[in-house]
């Protein structure tokens, strides 16, 4: 039996989650109190509970597609456990694949573990790269958020003039908007361009760019972008969050197709060695 | 000060107090997961791999810690930013259902309702996300093995990362083209000096590039 699927394993992610849901079910209780302490009415209460539900279901479910994708390589353990705390789809897949290459697991994701001690090493380094907003929670929270409710107070006294809040935009504070999106793209850019123009080991299949890197990566820019399309110009919102696990998927399909199809010398092929 | 007013300052106090103690056990009991493995293993990954590893995670994911602190937390509210980063998945599920809750209830998000419907509408996501994956994860296991070991399968499982970025540059490029172009081209420059540099290093140079960019494009106003 392979030792990433042993029940130990299992157990321990087990009591992981459990603390989670605990957690969570304390917050809600909590704050459901308030909200009848402050007499909110029920209804609106139930509502909030309801349709966050329903909302949650579909992301939840390209949240499982993420951590199935992983399990080939890493097992079901730590995706489970990385993705249902303090995890997200980007900084799971990235931290992976660098534990995997600092142990010397070239190839990181597209890799199996074998070795028990890697897989220790990258539960590490997964767990200690991922921490550090929990460290910083306790001591910035709170300030933070009593200046936000003192704003709060003083946006109900006197409402924000036009030119406020045009200095507003045009000031270093407009940027702060762009600045996420572009720590992203320059993310996701870097995985991008190795698949297009990096170079692997020479006695290894699939680890630099070729016909099959670059076949996978446009199918599943395409195929994203016309779910996408499919989603907004019919007002399927139920589709909105599977657009990028269906986008993956399929484009792993066909990558299987094509090194079926393709003549093995083309397949293969992969032009920086 | 009124009643109304003493009981809202001692509720953020004591979500706040709540929070302080529930984000330093979930900490805790992150670290006893690794810890975990390796006691019911019984091997212990060398020093150096971990500090390997985590050289190259720490500079950007720490960075990245500290301003998701500072943006979402004015917007999650108390209770809310605390499970929020304990669950994780903020950008593509917590948010967005925080949001909409609060926008159903019509409550503002810096209110004291907004801060209740806020901290429901987030623990109901957390839990329901938990299940999901919990089932999920029970469910699929049986199957693990005969995906693992499929000789057919094989080039999908090599090209997990293509795939993957493909369809998250996908969203993101589209909605930022202006801004993408450059650092694309930057981090193609650099494969064509040095072709086997690894992703993990190249999107150091590539974020640079990035910000560097949509900074000089927002100064121009060729974005907003």
């Amino acid at each position: 039996m392979d030792f990433k699927e042993s029940t130990g394993l299992y157990l321990i992610a087990g009591g992981v989650i459990l603390f989670v849901l605990a957690q969570s079910i304390f917050f809600l209780v909590k704050a459901w109190k308030q909200g009848k302490t402050l007499g909110i009415d029920k209804k609106k209460l139930r509502d909030a509970v309801t349709s966050s539900a329903v909302f949650t279901i579909p992301s939840a479910l390209s949240v499982l597609a993420t951590v199935i994708v992983l399990a080939p390589s890493l097992g079901l353990v730590i995706p489970w456990v990385r993705l249902s705390v303090l995890g997200n789809l980007l900084y799971e897949t990235k931290a992976a694949g660098d534990a995997m290459t600092a142990f010397g697991q070239e190839g990181g994701i597209s890799s199996v573990i074998t070795d028990p001690e890697v897989f220790a090493g990258v539960a590490w380094v997964m767990t200690l790269g991922i921490c550090f907003s929990l460290v910083l929670l306790p001591f910035v929270a709170k300030p933070l958020h009593k200046k936000v409710l003192n704003l709060g107070k003083k946006d109900e006294n006197a409402e924000e003039s036009a030119e406020k809040k045009e200095k507003k935009s045009s000031g270093i504070g407009g940027f702060m908007d762009l600045l996420t999106p572009a720590v992203f793209i320059g993310l996701i850019g870097a995985f991008v361009a190795r698949a297009i123009a990096g170079k692997g080991k020479p006695e290894t299949f699939g680890d630099g760019a070729g016909v099959l890197s670059v076949i996978t990566l446009v199918v599943a820019v395409v195929a994203s972008l016309v779910l996408e399309k499919v989603a907004t110009k019919f007002k399927l919102t139920w589709l909105e969050p599977f657009v990028m696990p269906i986008g993956m998927i399929f484009a792993m399909v066909v990558a299987v197709v094509m090194y079926n199809v393709l003549p093995p010398e083309i397949a293969i092929f992969e032009w920086r060695g | 000060m009124s009643k109304k007013n003493k009981t809202e300052k001692s509720y953020f106090d004591r979500v706040h107090a709540w929070g302080r103690v529930s984000s330093i056990t979930a900490l805790c009991v992150l670290i006893m997961f690794p810890l975990s493995i390796c006691l019911y293993l019984g091997v212990w990954p060398s020093l150096s791999g971990v500090m390997s590893g985590l050289m190259k995670l720490i500079p950007l994911y720490w960075s990245l810690a500290v301003i998701e602190v500072l943006i979402y937390t004015p917007m999650l509210g108390a209770g809310g930013t605390y499970l929020s980063f304990v669950t994780g998945n903020i950008t593509n599920l917590k948010l967005p259902c925080a949001i909409g809750a609060m926008e159903n209830a019509k409550v503002k998000a810096n209110s004291e309702e907004g801060e209740v419907i806020s901290t429901i509408a987030i623990a109901t996501s957390s839990i329901v996300t938990t299940l999901i994956i919990a089932v999920g994860v029970l469910v699929f296991k049986p199957f693990l093995p005969a995906f693992t070991s499929s000789e057919l399968l094989m080039p999908a499982f090599k090209q997990v990362q293509p795939a993957l970025f493909g369809a998250l540059a996908a969203g993101y490029f589209s909605k930022h083209w202006k801004i993408s172009i450059f650092p694309i081209l930057v981090m193609l420059g650099v494969l064509l000096v040095a072709p086997s540099l690894d992703a993990g290093t190249l999107l150091f140079p590539g974020i640079v590039a990035s910000v560097v960019g949509a900074f000089a494009m927002w100064k121009l106003k060729w974005v907003k």
